[in-house]
């Protein structure tokens, strides 16, 4: 792999060929193959096998590829994305220990079966509901894979609003906590403090260039976006 | 979560007024809370005990519920007087462990089963009023059924005092203890308690318009949990800024018109005017419809039980 840094990170629906063909010649560090988020359930089955053509031409570019995978179906996702070029999975809604643990135990059996060496895939929690937040510390230390934590959409999944001061409800206390726990266990925080209108890790290049600054002040290692304009303020601050 | 109660304006007063008590249906709040704790002398504590159940039925003759303030020194003493039909929550100051709330819980269990109210009627409101109550905050929060809903929204004078922070500075001086009486609440699925930040420099209880900048803020922020007021000037403030207004309304029935359009298509999320359409658009503008006819209901509610107050009044002037 070319390019070990991890600054930004593009999220892409794997059920849209455009954005995945422009991820590919974008400046990101990671793309992430989204199979929850930007998917609609009657597409998933489709989504899920064009995921393995998609992490080798990532690959091919030079990136790293993780997949964004879905507690729920987890079982399908997984046998779906686990192929030799795969880096890990961003388990979307992160919350329960247990999960992690199934999640991490079928890993090893993909692993065994297609050829890659065992443990290593990674695992990014997002941690987007209040129980995923509250259990942070015992749903992260559940397996030696996770390797990043972020809260990914959490003001969506949560419906945390902005404030008249411009920071989003709740958000700050939950950035702040989300560093002290990754950094406890000792894996990397992902994350930029956005403030409105940013919205569920959209924004634009200006304000994404303001949330990592300070993003990257309180602790954050990078960050994952929406949109090919937020890559460069991304690698551009988390370098 | 169950339908959530509407609670959007309160009054606490002292329950050895009785020109605050006897008045207090005519104030238009969704509840009032009667109190023992601070408002009420030492000497007169014990008075105070037997005017709670006289006062209930007071209170909540024209739809307004009923809670009680106790002591949490005279935490026995205090339940037993308190807990008679009409009650709907107790609110326990300075709460610190989750022993001190399931001791309150199997009082109130208890005096509800003597008392013929049936059992889980009464809700514990659990006040984090220090270092302490924060610390086991989340257990605290999960001790009993009977807490519905939980936060911290301010710290409150006993709070800065606790801590030792200052209670009037222009930034917000308690992100972690909100944060953690937030996130435990959100966890547990409670009603969350709490309020965006806008300081207050003034001190003052009494200002209704800051009141209701706040609990239109608070609105904005999807935050539906209000009350607490001292001053009369506070309650319509906060039923009116914690009521969807017609523009919401408006936008929310526009969201949903243009969701459909996303379900259409092929799509997770739409650009409409600048706005993301998507399904989380989608849900919050169905709370909002949902949260207007709760508040309409309620309104409604007290609305009526007011007009039949006033026809009993009259019919007994005209008896006289």
């Amino acid at each position: 792999m070319s390019n070990k840094q991890q600054r930004s990170w593009l999220v892409v629906s794997m059920s849209n060929a455009d954005a995945l063909a422009q991820a590919v010649q974008s400046g990101a560090d990671v793309v992430v193959l989204d199979l929850v988020e930007f998917v609609r359930d009657n597409q998933k089955p489709a989504a899920r096998e064009k995921i393995r053509a998609a992490i080798d031409s990532v690959c091919a570019a030079g990136k790293q590829v993780f997949a964004q995978i879905d507690p729920q179906n987890h079982e399908a996702d997984l046998s779906a994305c686990a192929w030799p070029g795969l880096s890990g999975v961003v388990v979307s809604r992160a919350e329960v220990a247990s999960q992690i643990e199934k999640i991490c135990k079928y890993l090893f059996l993909w692993e065994k079966e297609r050829g890659l060496s065992a443990g290593s895939t990674g695992m990014v929690l997002a941690l987007e509901t209040a129980r995923g937040n509250q259990d942070a510390y015992e749903v992260a230390t559940a397996s030696k894979r996770v390797c990043a934590l972020t809260l990914g959409r959490a003001d969506l999944a949560m419906d945390l609003r902005p404030e008249p001061s411009g920071e989003i409800h709740l958000m700050p206390y939950l950035m702040e906590r989300l560093v002290i726990i990754a950094r406890a266990i000792g894996v990397t925080p992902l994350g930029a403090w956005w403030r409105a209108p940013d919205r569920g890790l959209l924004a634009t290049a200006e304000n994404t260039l303001h949330a990592a600054t300070r993003g990257r002040a309180v602790g954050f290692k990078g960050s994952l976006c929406l949109r090919a304009d937020q890559i460069e303020p991304l690698n551009k601050i988390y370098a | 979560m169950a339908q959530q109660k509407v609670r959007r304006s309160g009054l606490t007063m002292p329950i050895v007024t009785p020109r605050f008590v006897d008045q207090a249906w005519r104030r238009g709040c969704d509840f009032v809370t009667l109190d023992l704790e601070d408002s009420v002398p030492q000497d007169r504590k014990a008075y105070a005990r037997t005017l709670v159940k006289e006062s209930i039925p007071k209170v909540t003759r024209a739809g307004t519920e009923a809670f009680v303030r106790i002591n949490h020194e005279h935490l026995e003493a205090d339940t037993e007087a308190a807990v008679w039909p009409g009650l709907t929550r107790i609110k326990y100051p300075k709460t610190e462990t989750a022993d001190e709330v399931r001791a309150l819980d199997a009082l109130i269990t208890r005096y509800e089963k003597e008392r013929g109210i049936p059992p889980g009627t009464v809700e514990i409101d659990a006040g984090i009023e220090t270092a302490l109550g924060v610390t086991n905050v989340y257990d605290i929060a999960a001790a009993s059924p009977r807490l519905r809903e939980f936060g911290a929204t301010n710290g409150g004078y006993d709070m800065s005092r606790d801590l030792g922070v200052e209670m009037f500075v222009p930034y917000d001086q308690f992100v972690y203890l909100r944060g953690e009486a937030e996130l435990a609440t959100r966890a547990l699925g409670l009603g969350v308690r709490a309020a965006p930040f806008i300081a207050n420099t003034s001190g003052s209880v009494s200002d209704g318009s800051r009141a209701l900048r706040l609990a239109e803020a608070a609105r904005a922020c999807g935050l539906r949990v209000g009350g607490g007021g001292l001053n009369p000037a506070v309650v319509e403030s906060h039923n009116v800024g914690y009521t969807p207004s017609a523009d919401d309304v408006r936008d929310a029935h526009w969201v949903l018109e243009q969701f459909e359009r996303v379900q259409a298509g092929s799509e997770p999320w739409l650009e409409v005017e600048g706005r993301v359409i998507d399904r989380y658009e989608a849900e919050r503008a169905r709370g909002t419809l949902q949260w207007a006819e709760s508040c309409a209901a309620r309104n409604r509610e007290k609305a009526e039980a007011v007009a039949r107050v006033r026809v009993q009044i009259e019919q007994m002037q005209a008896q006289q």
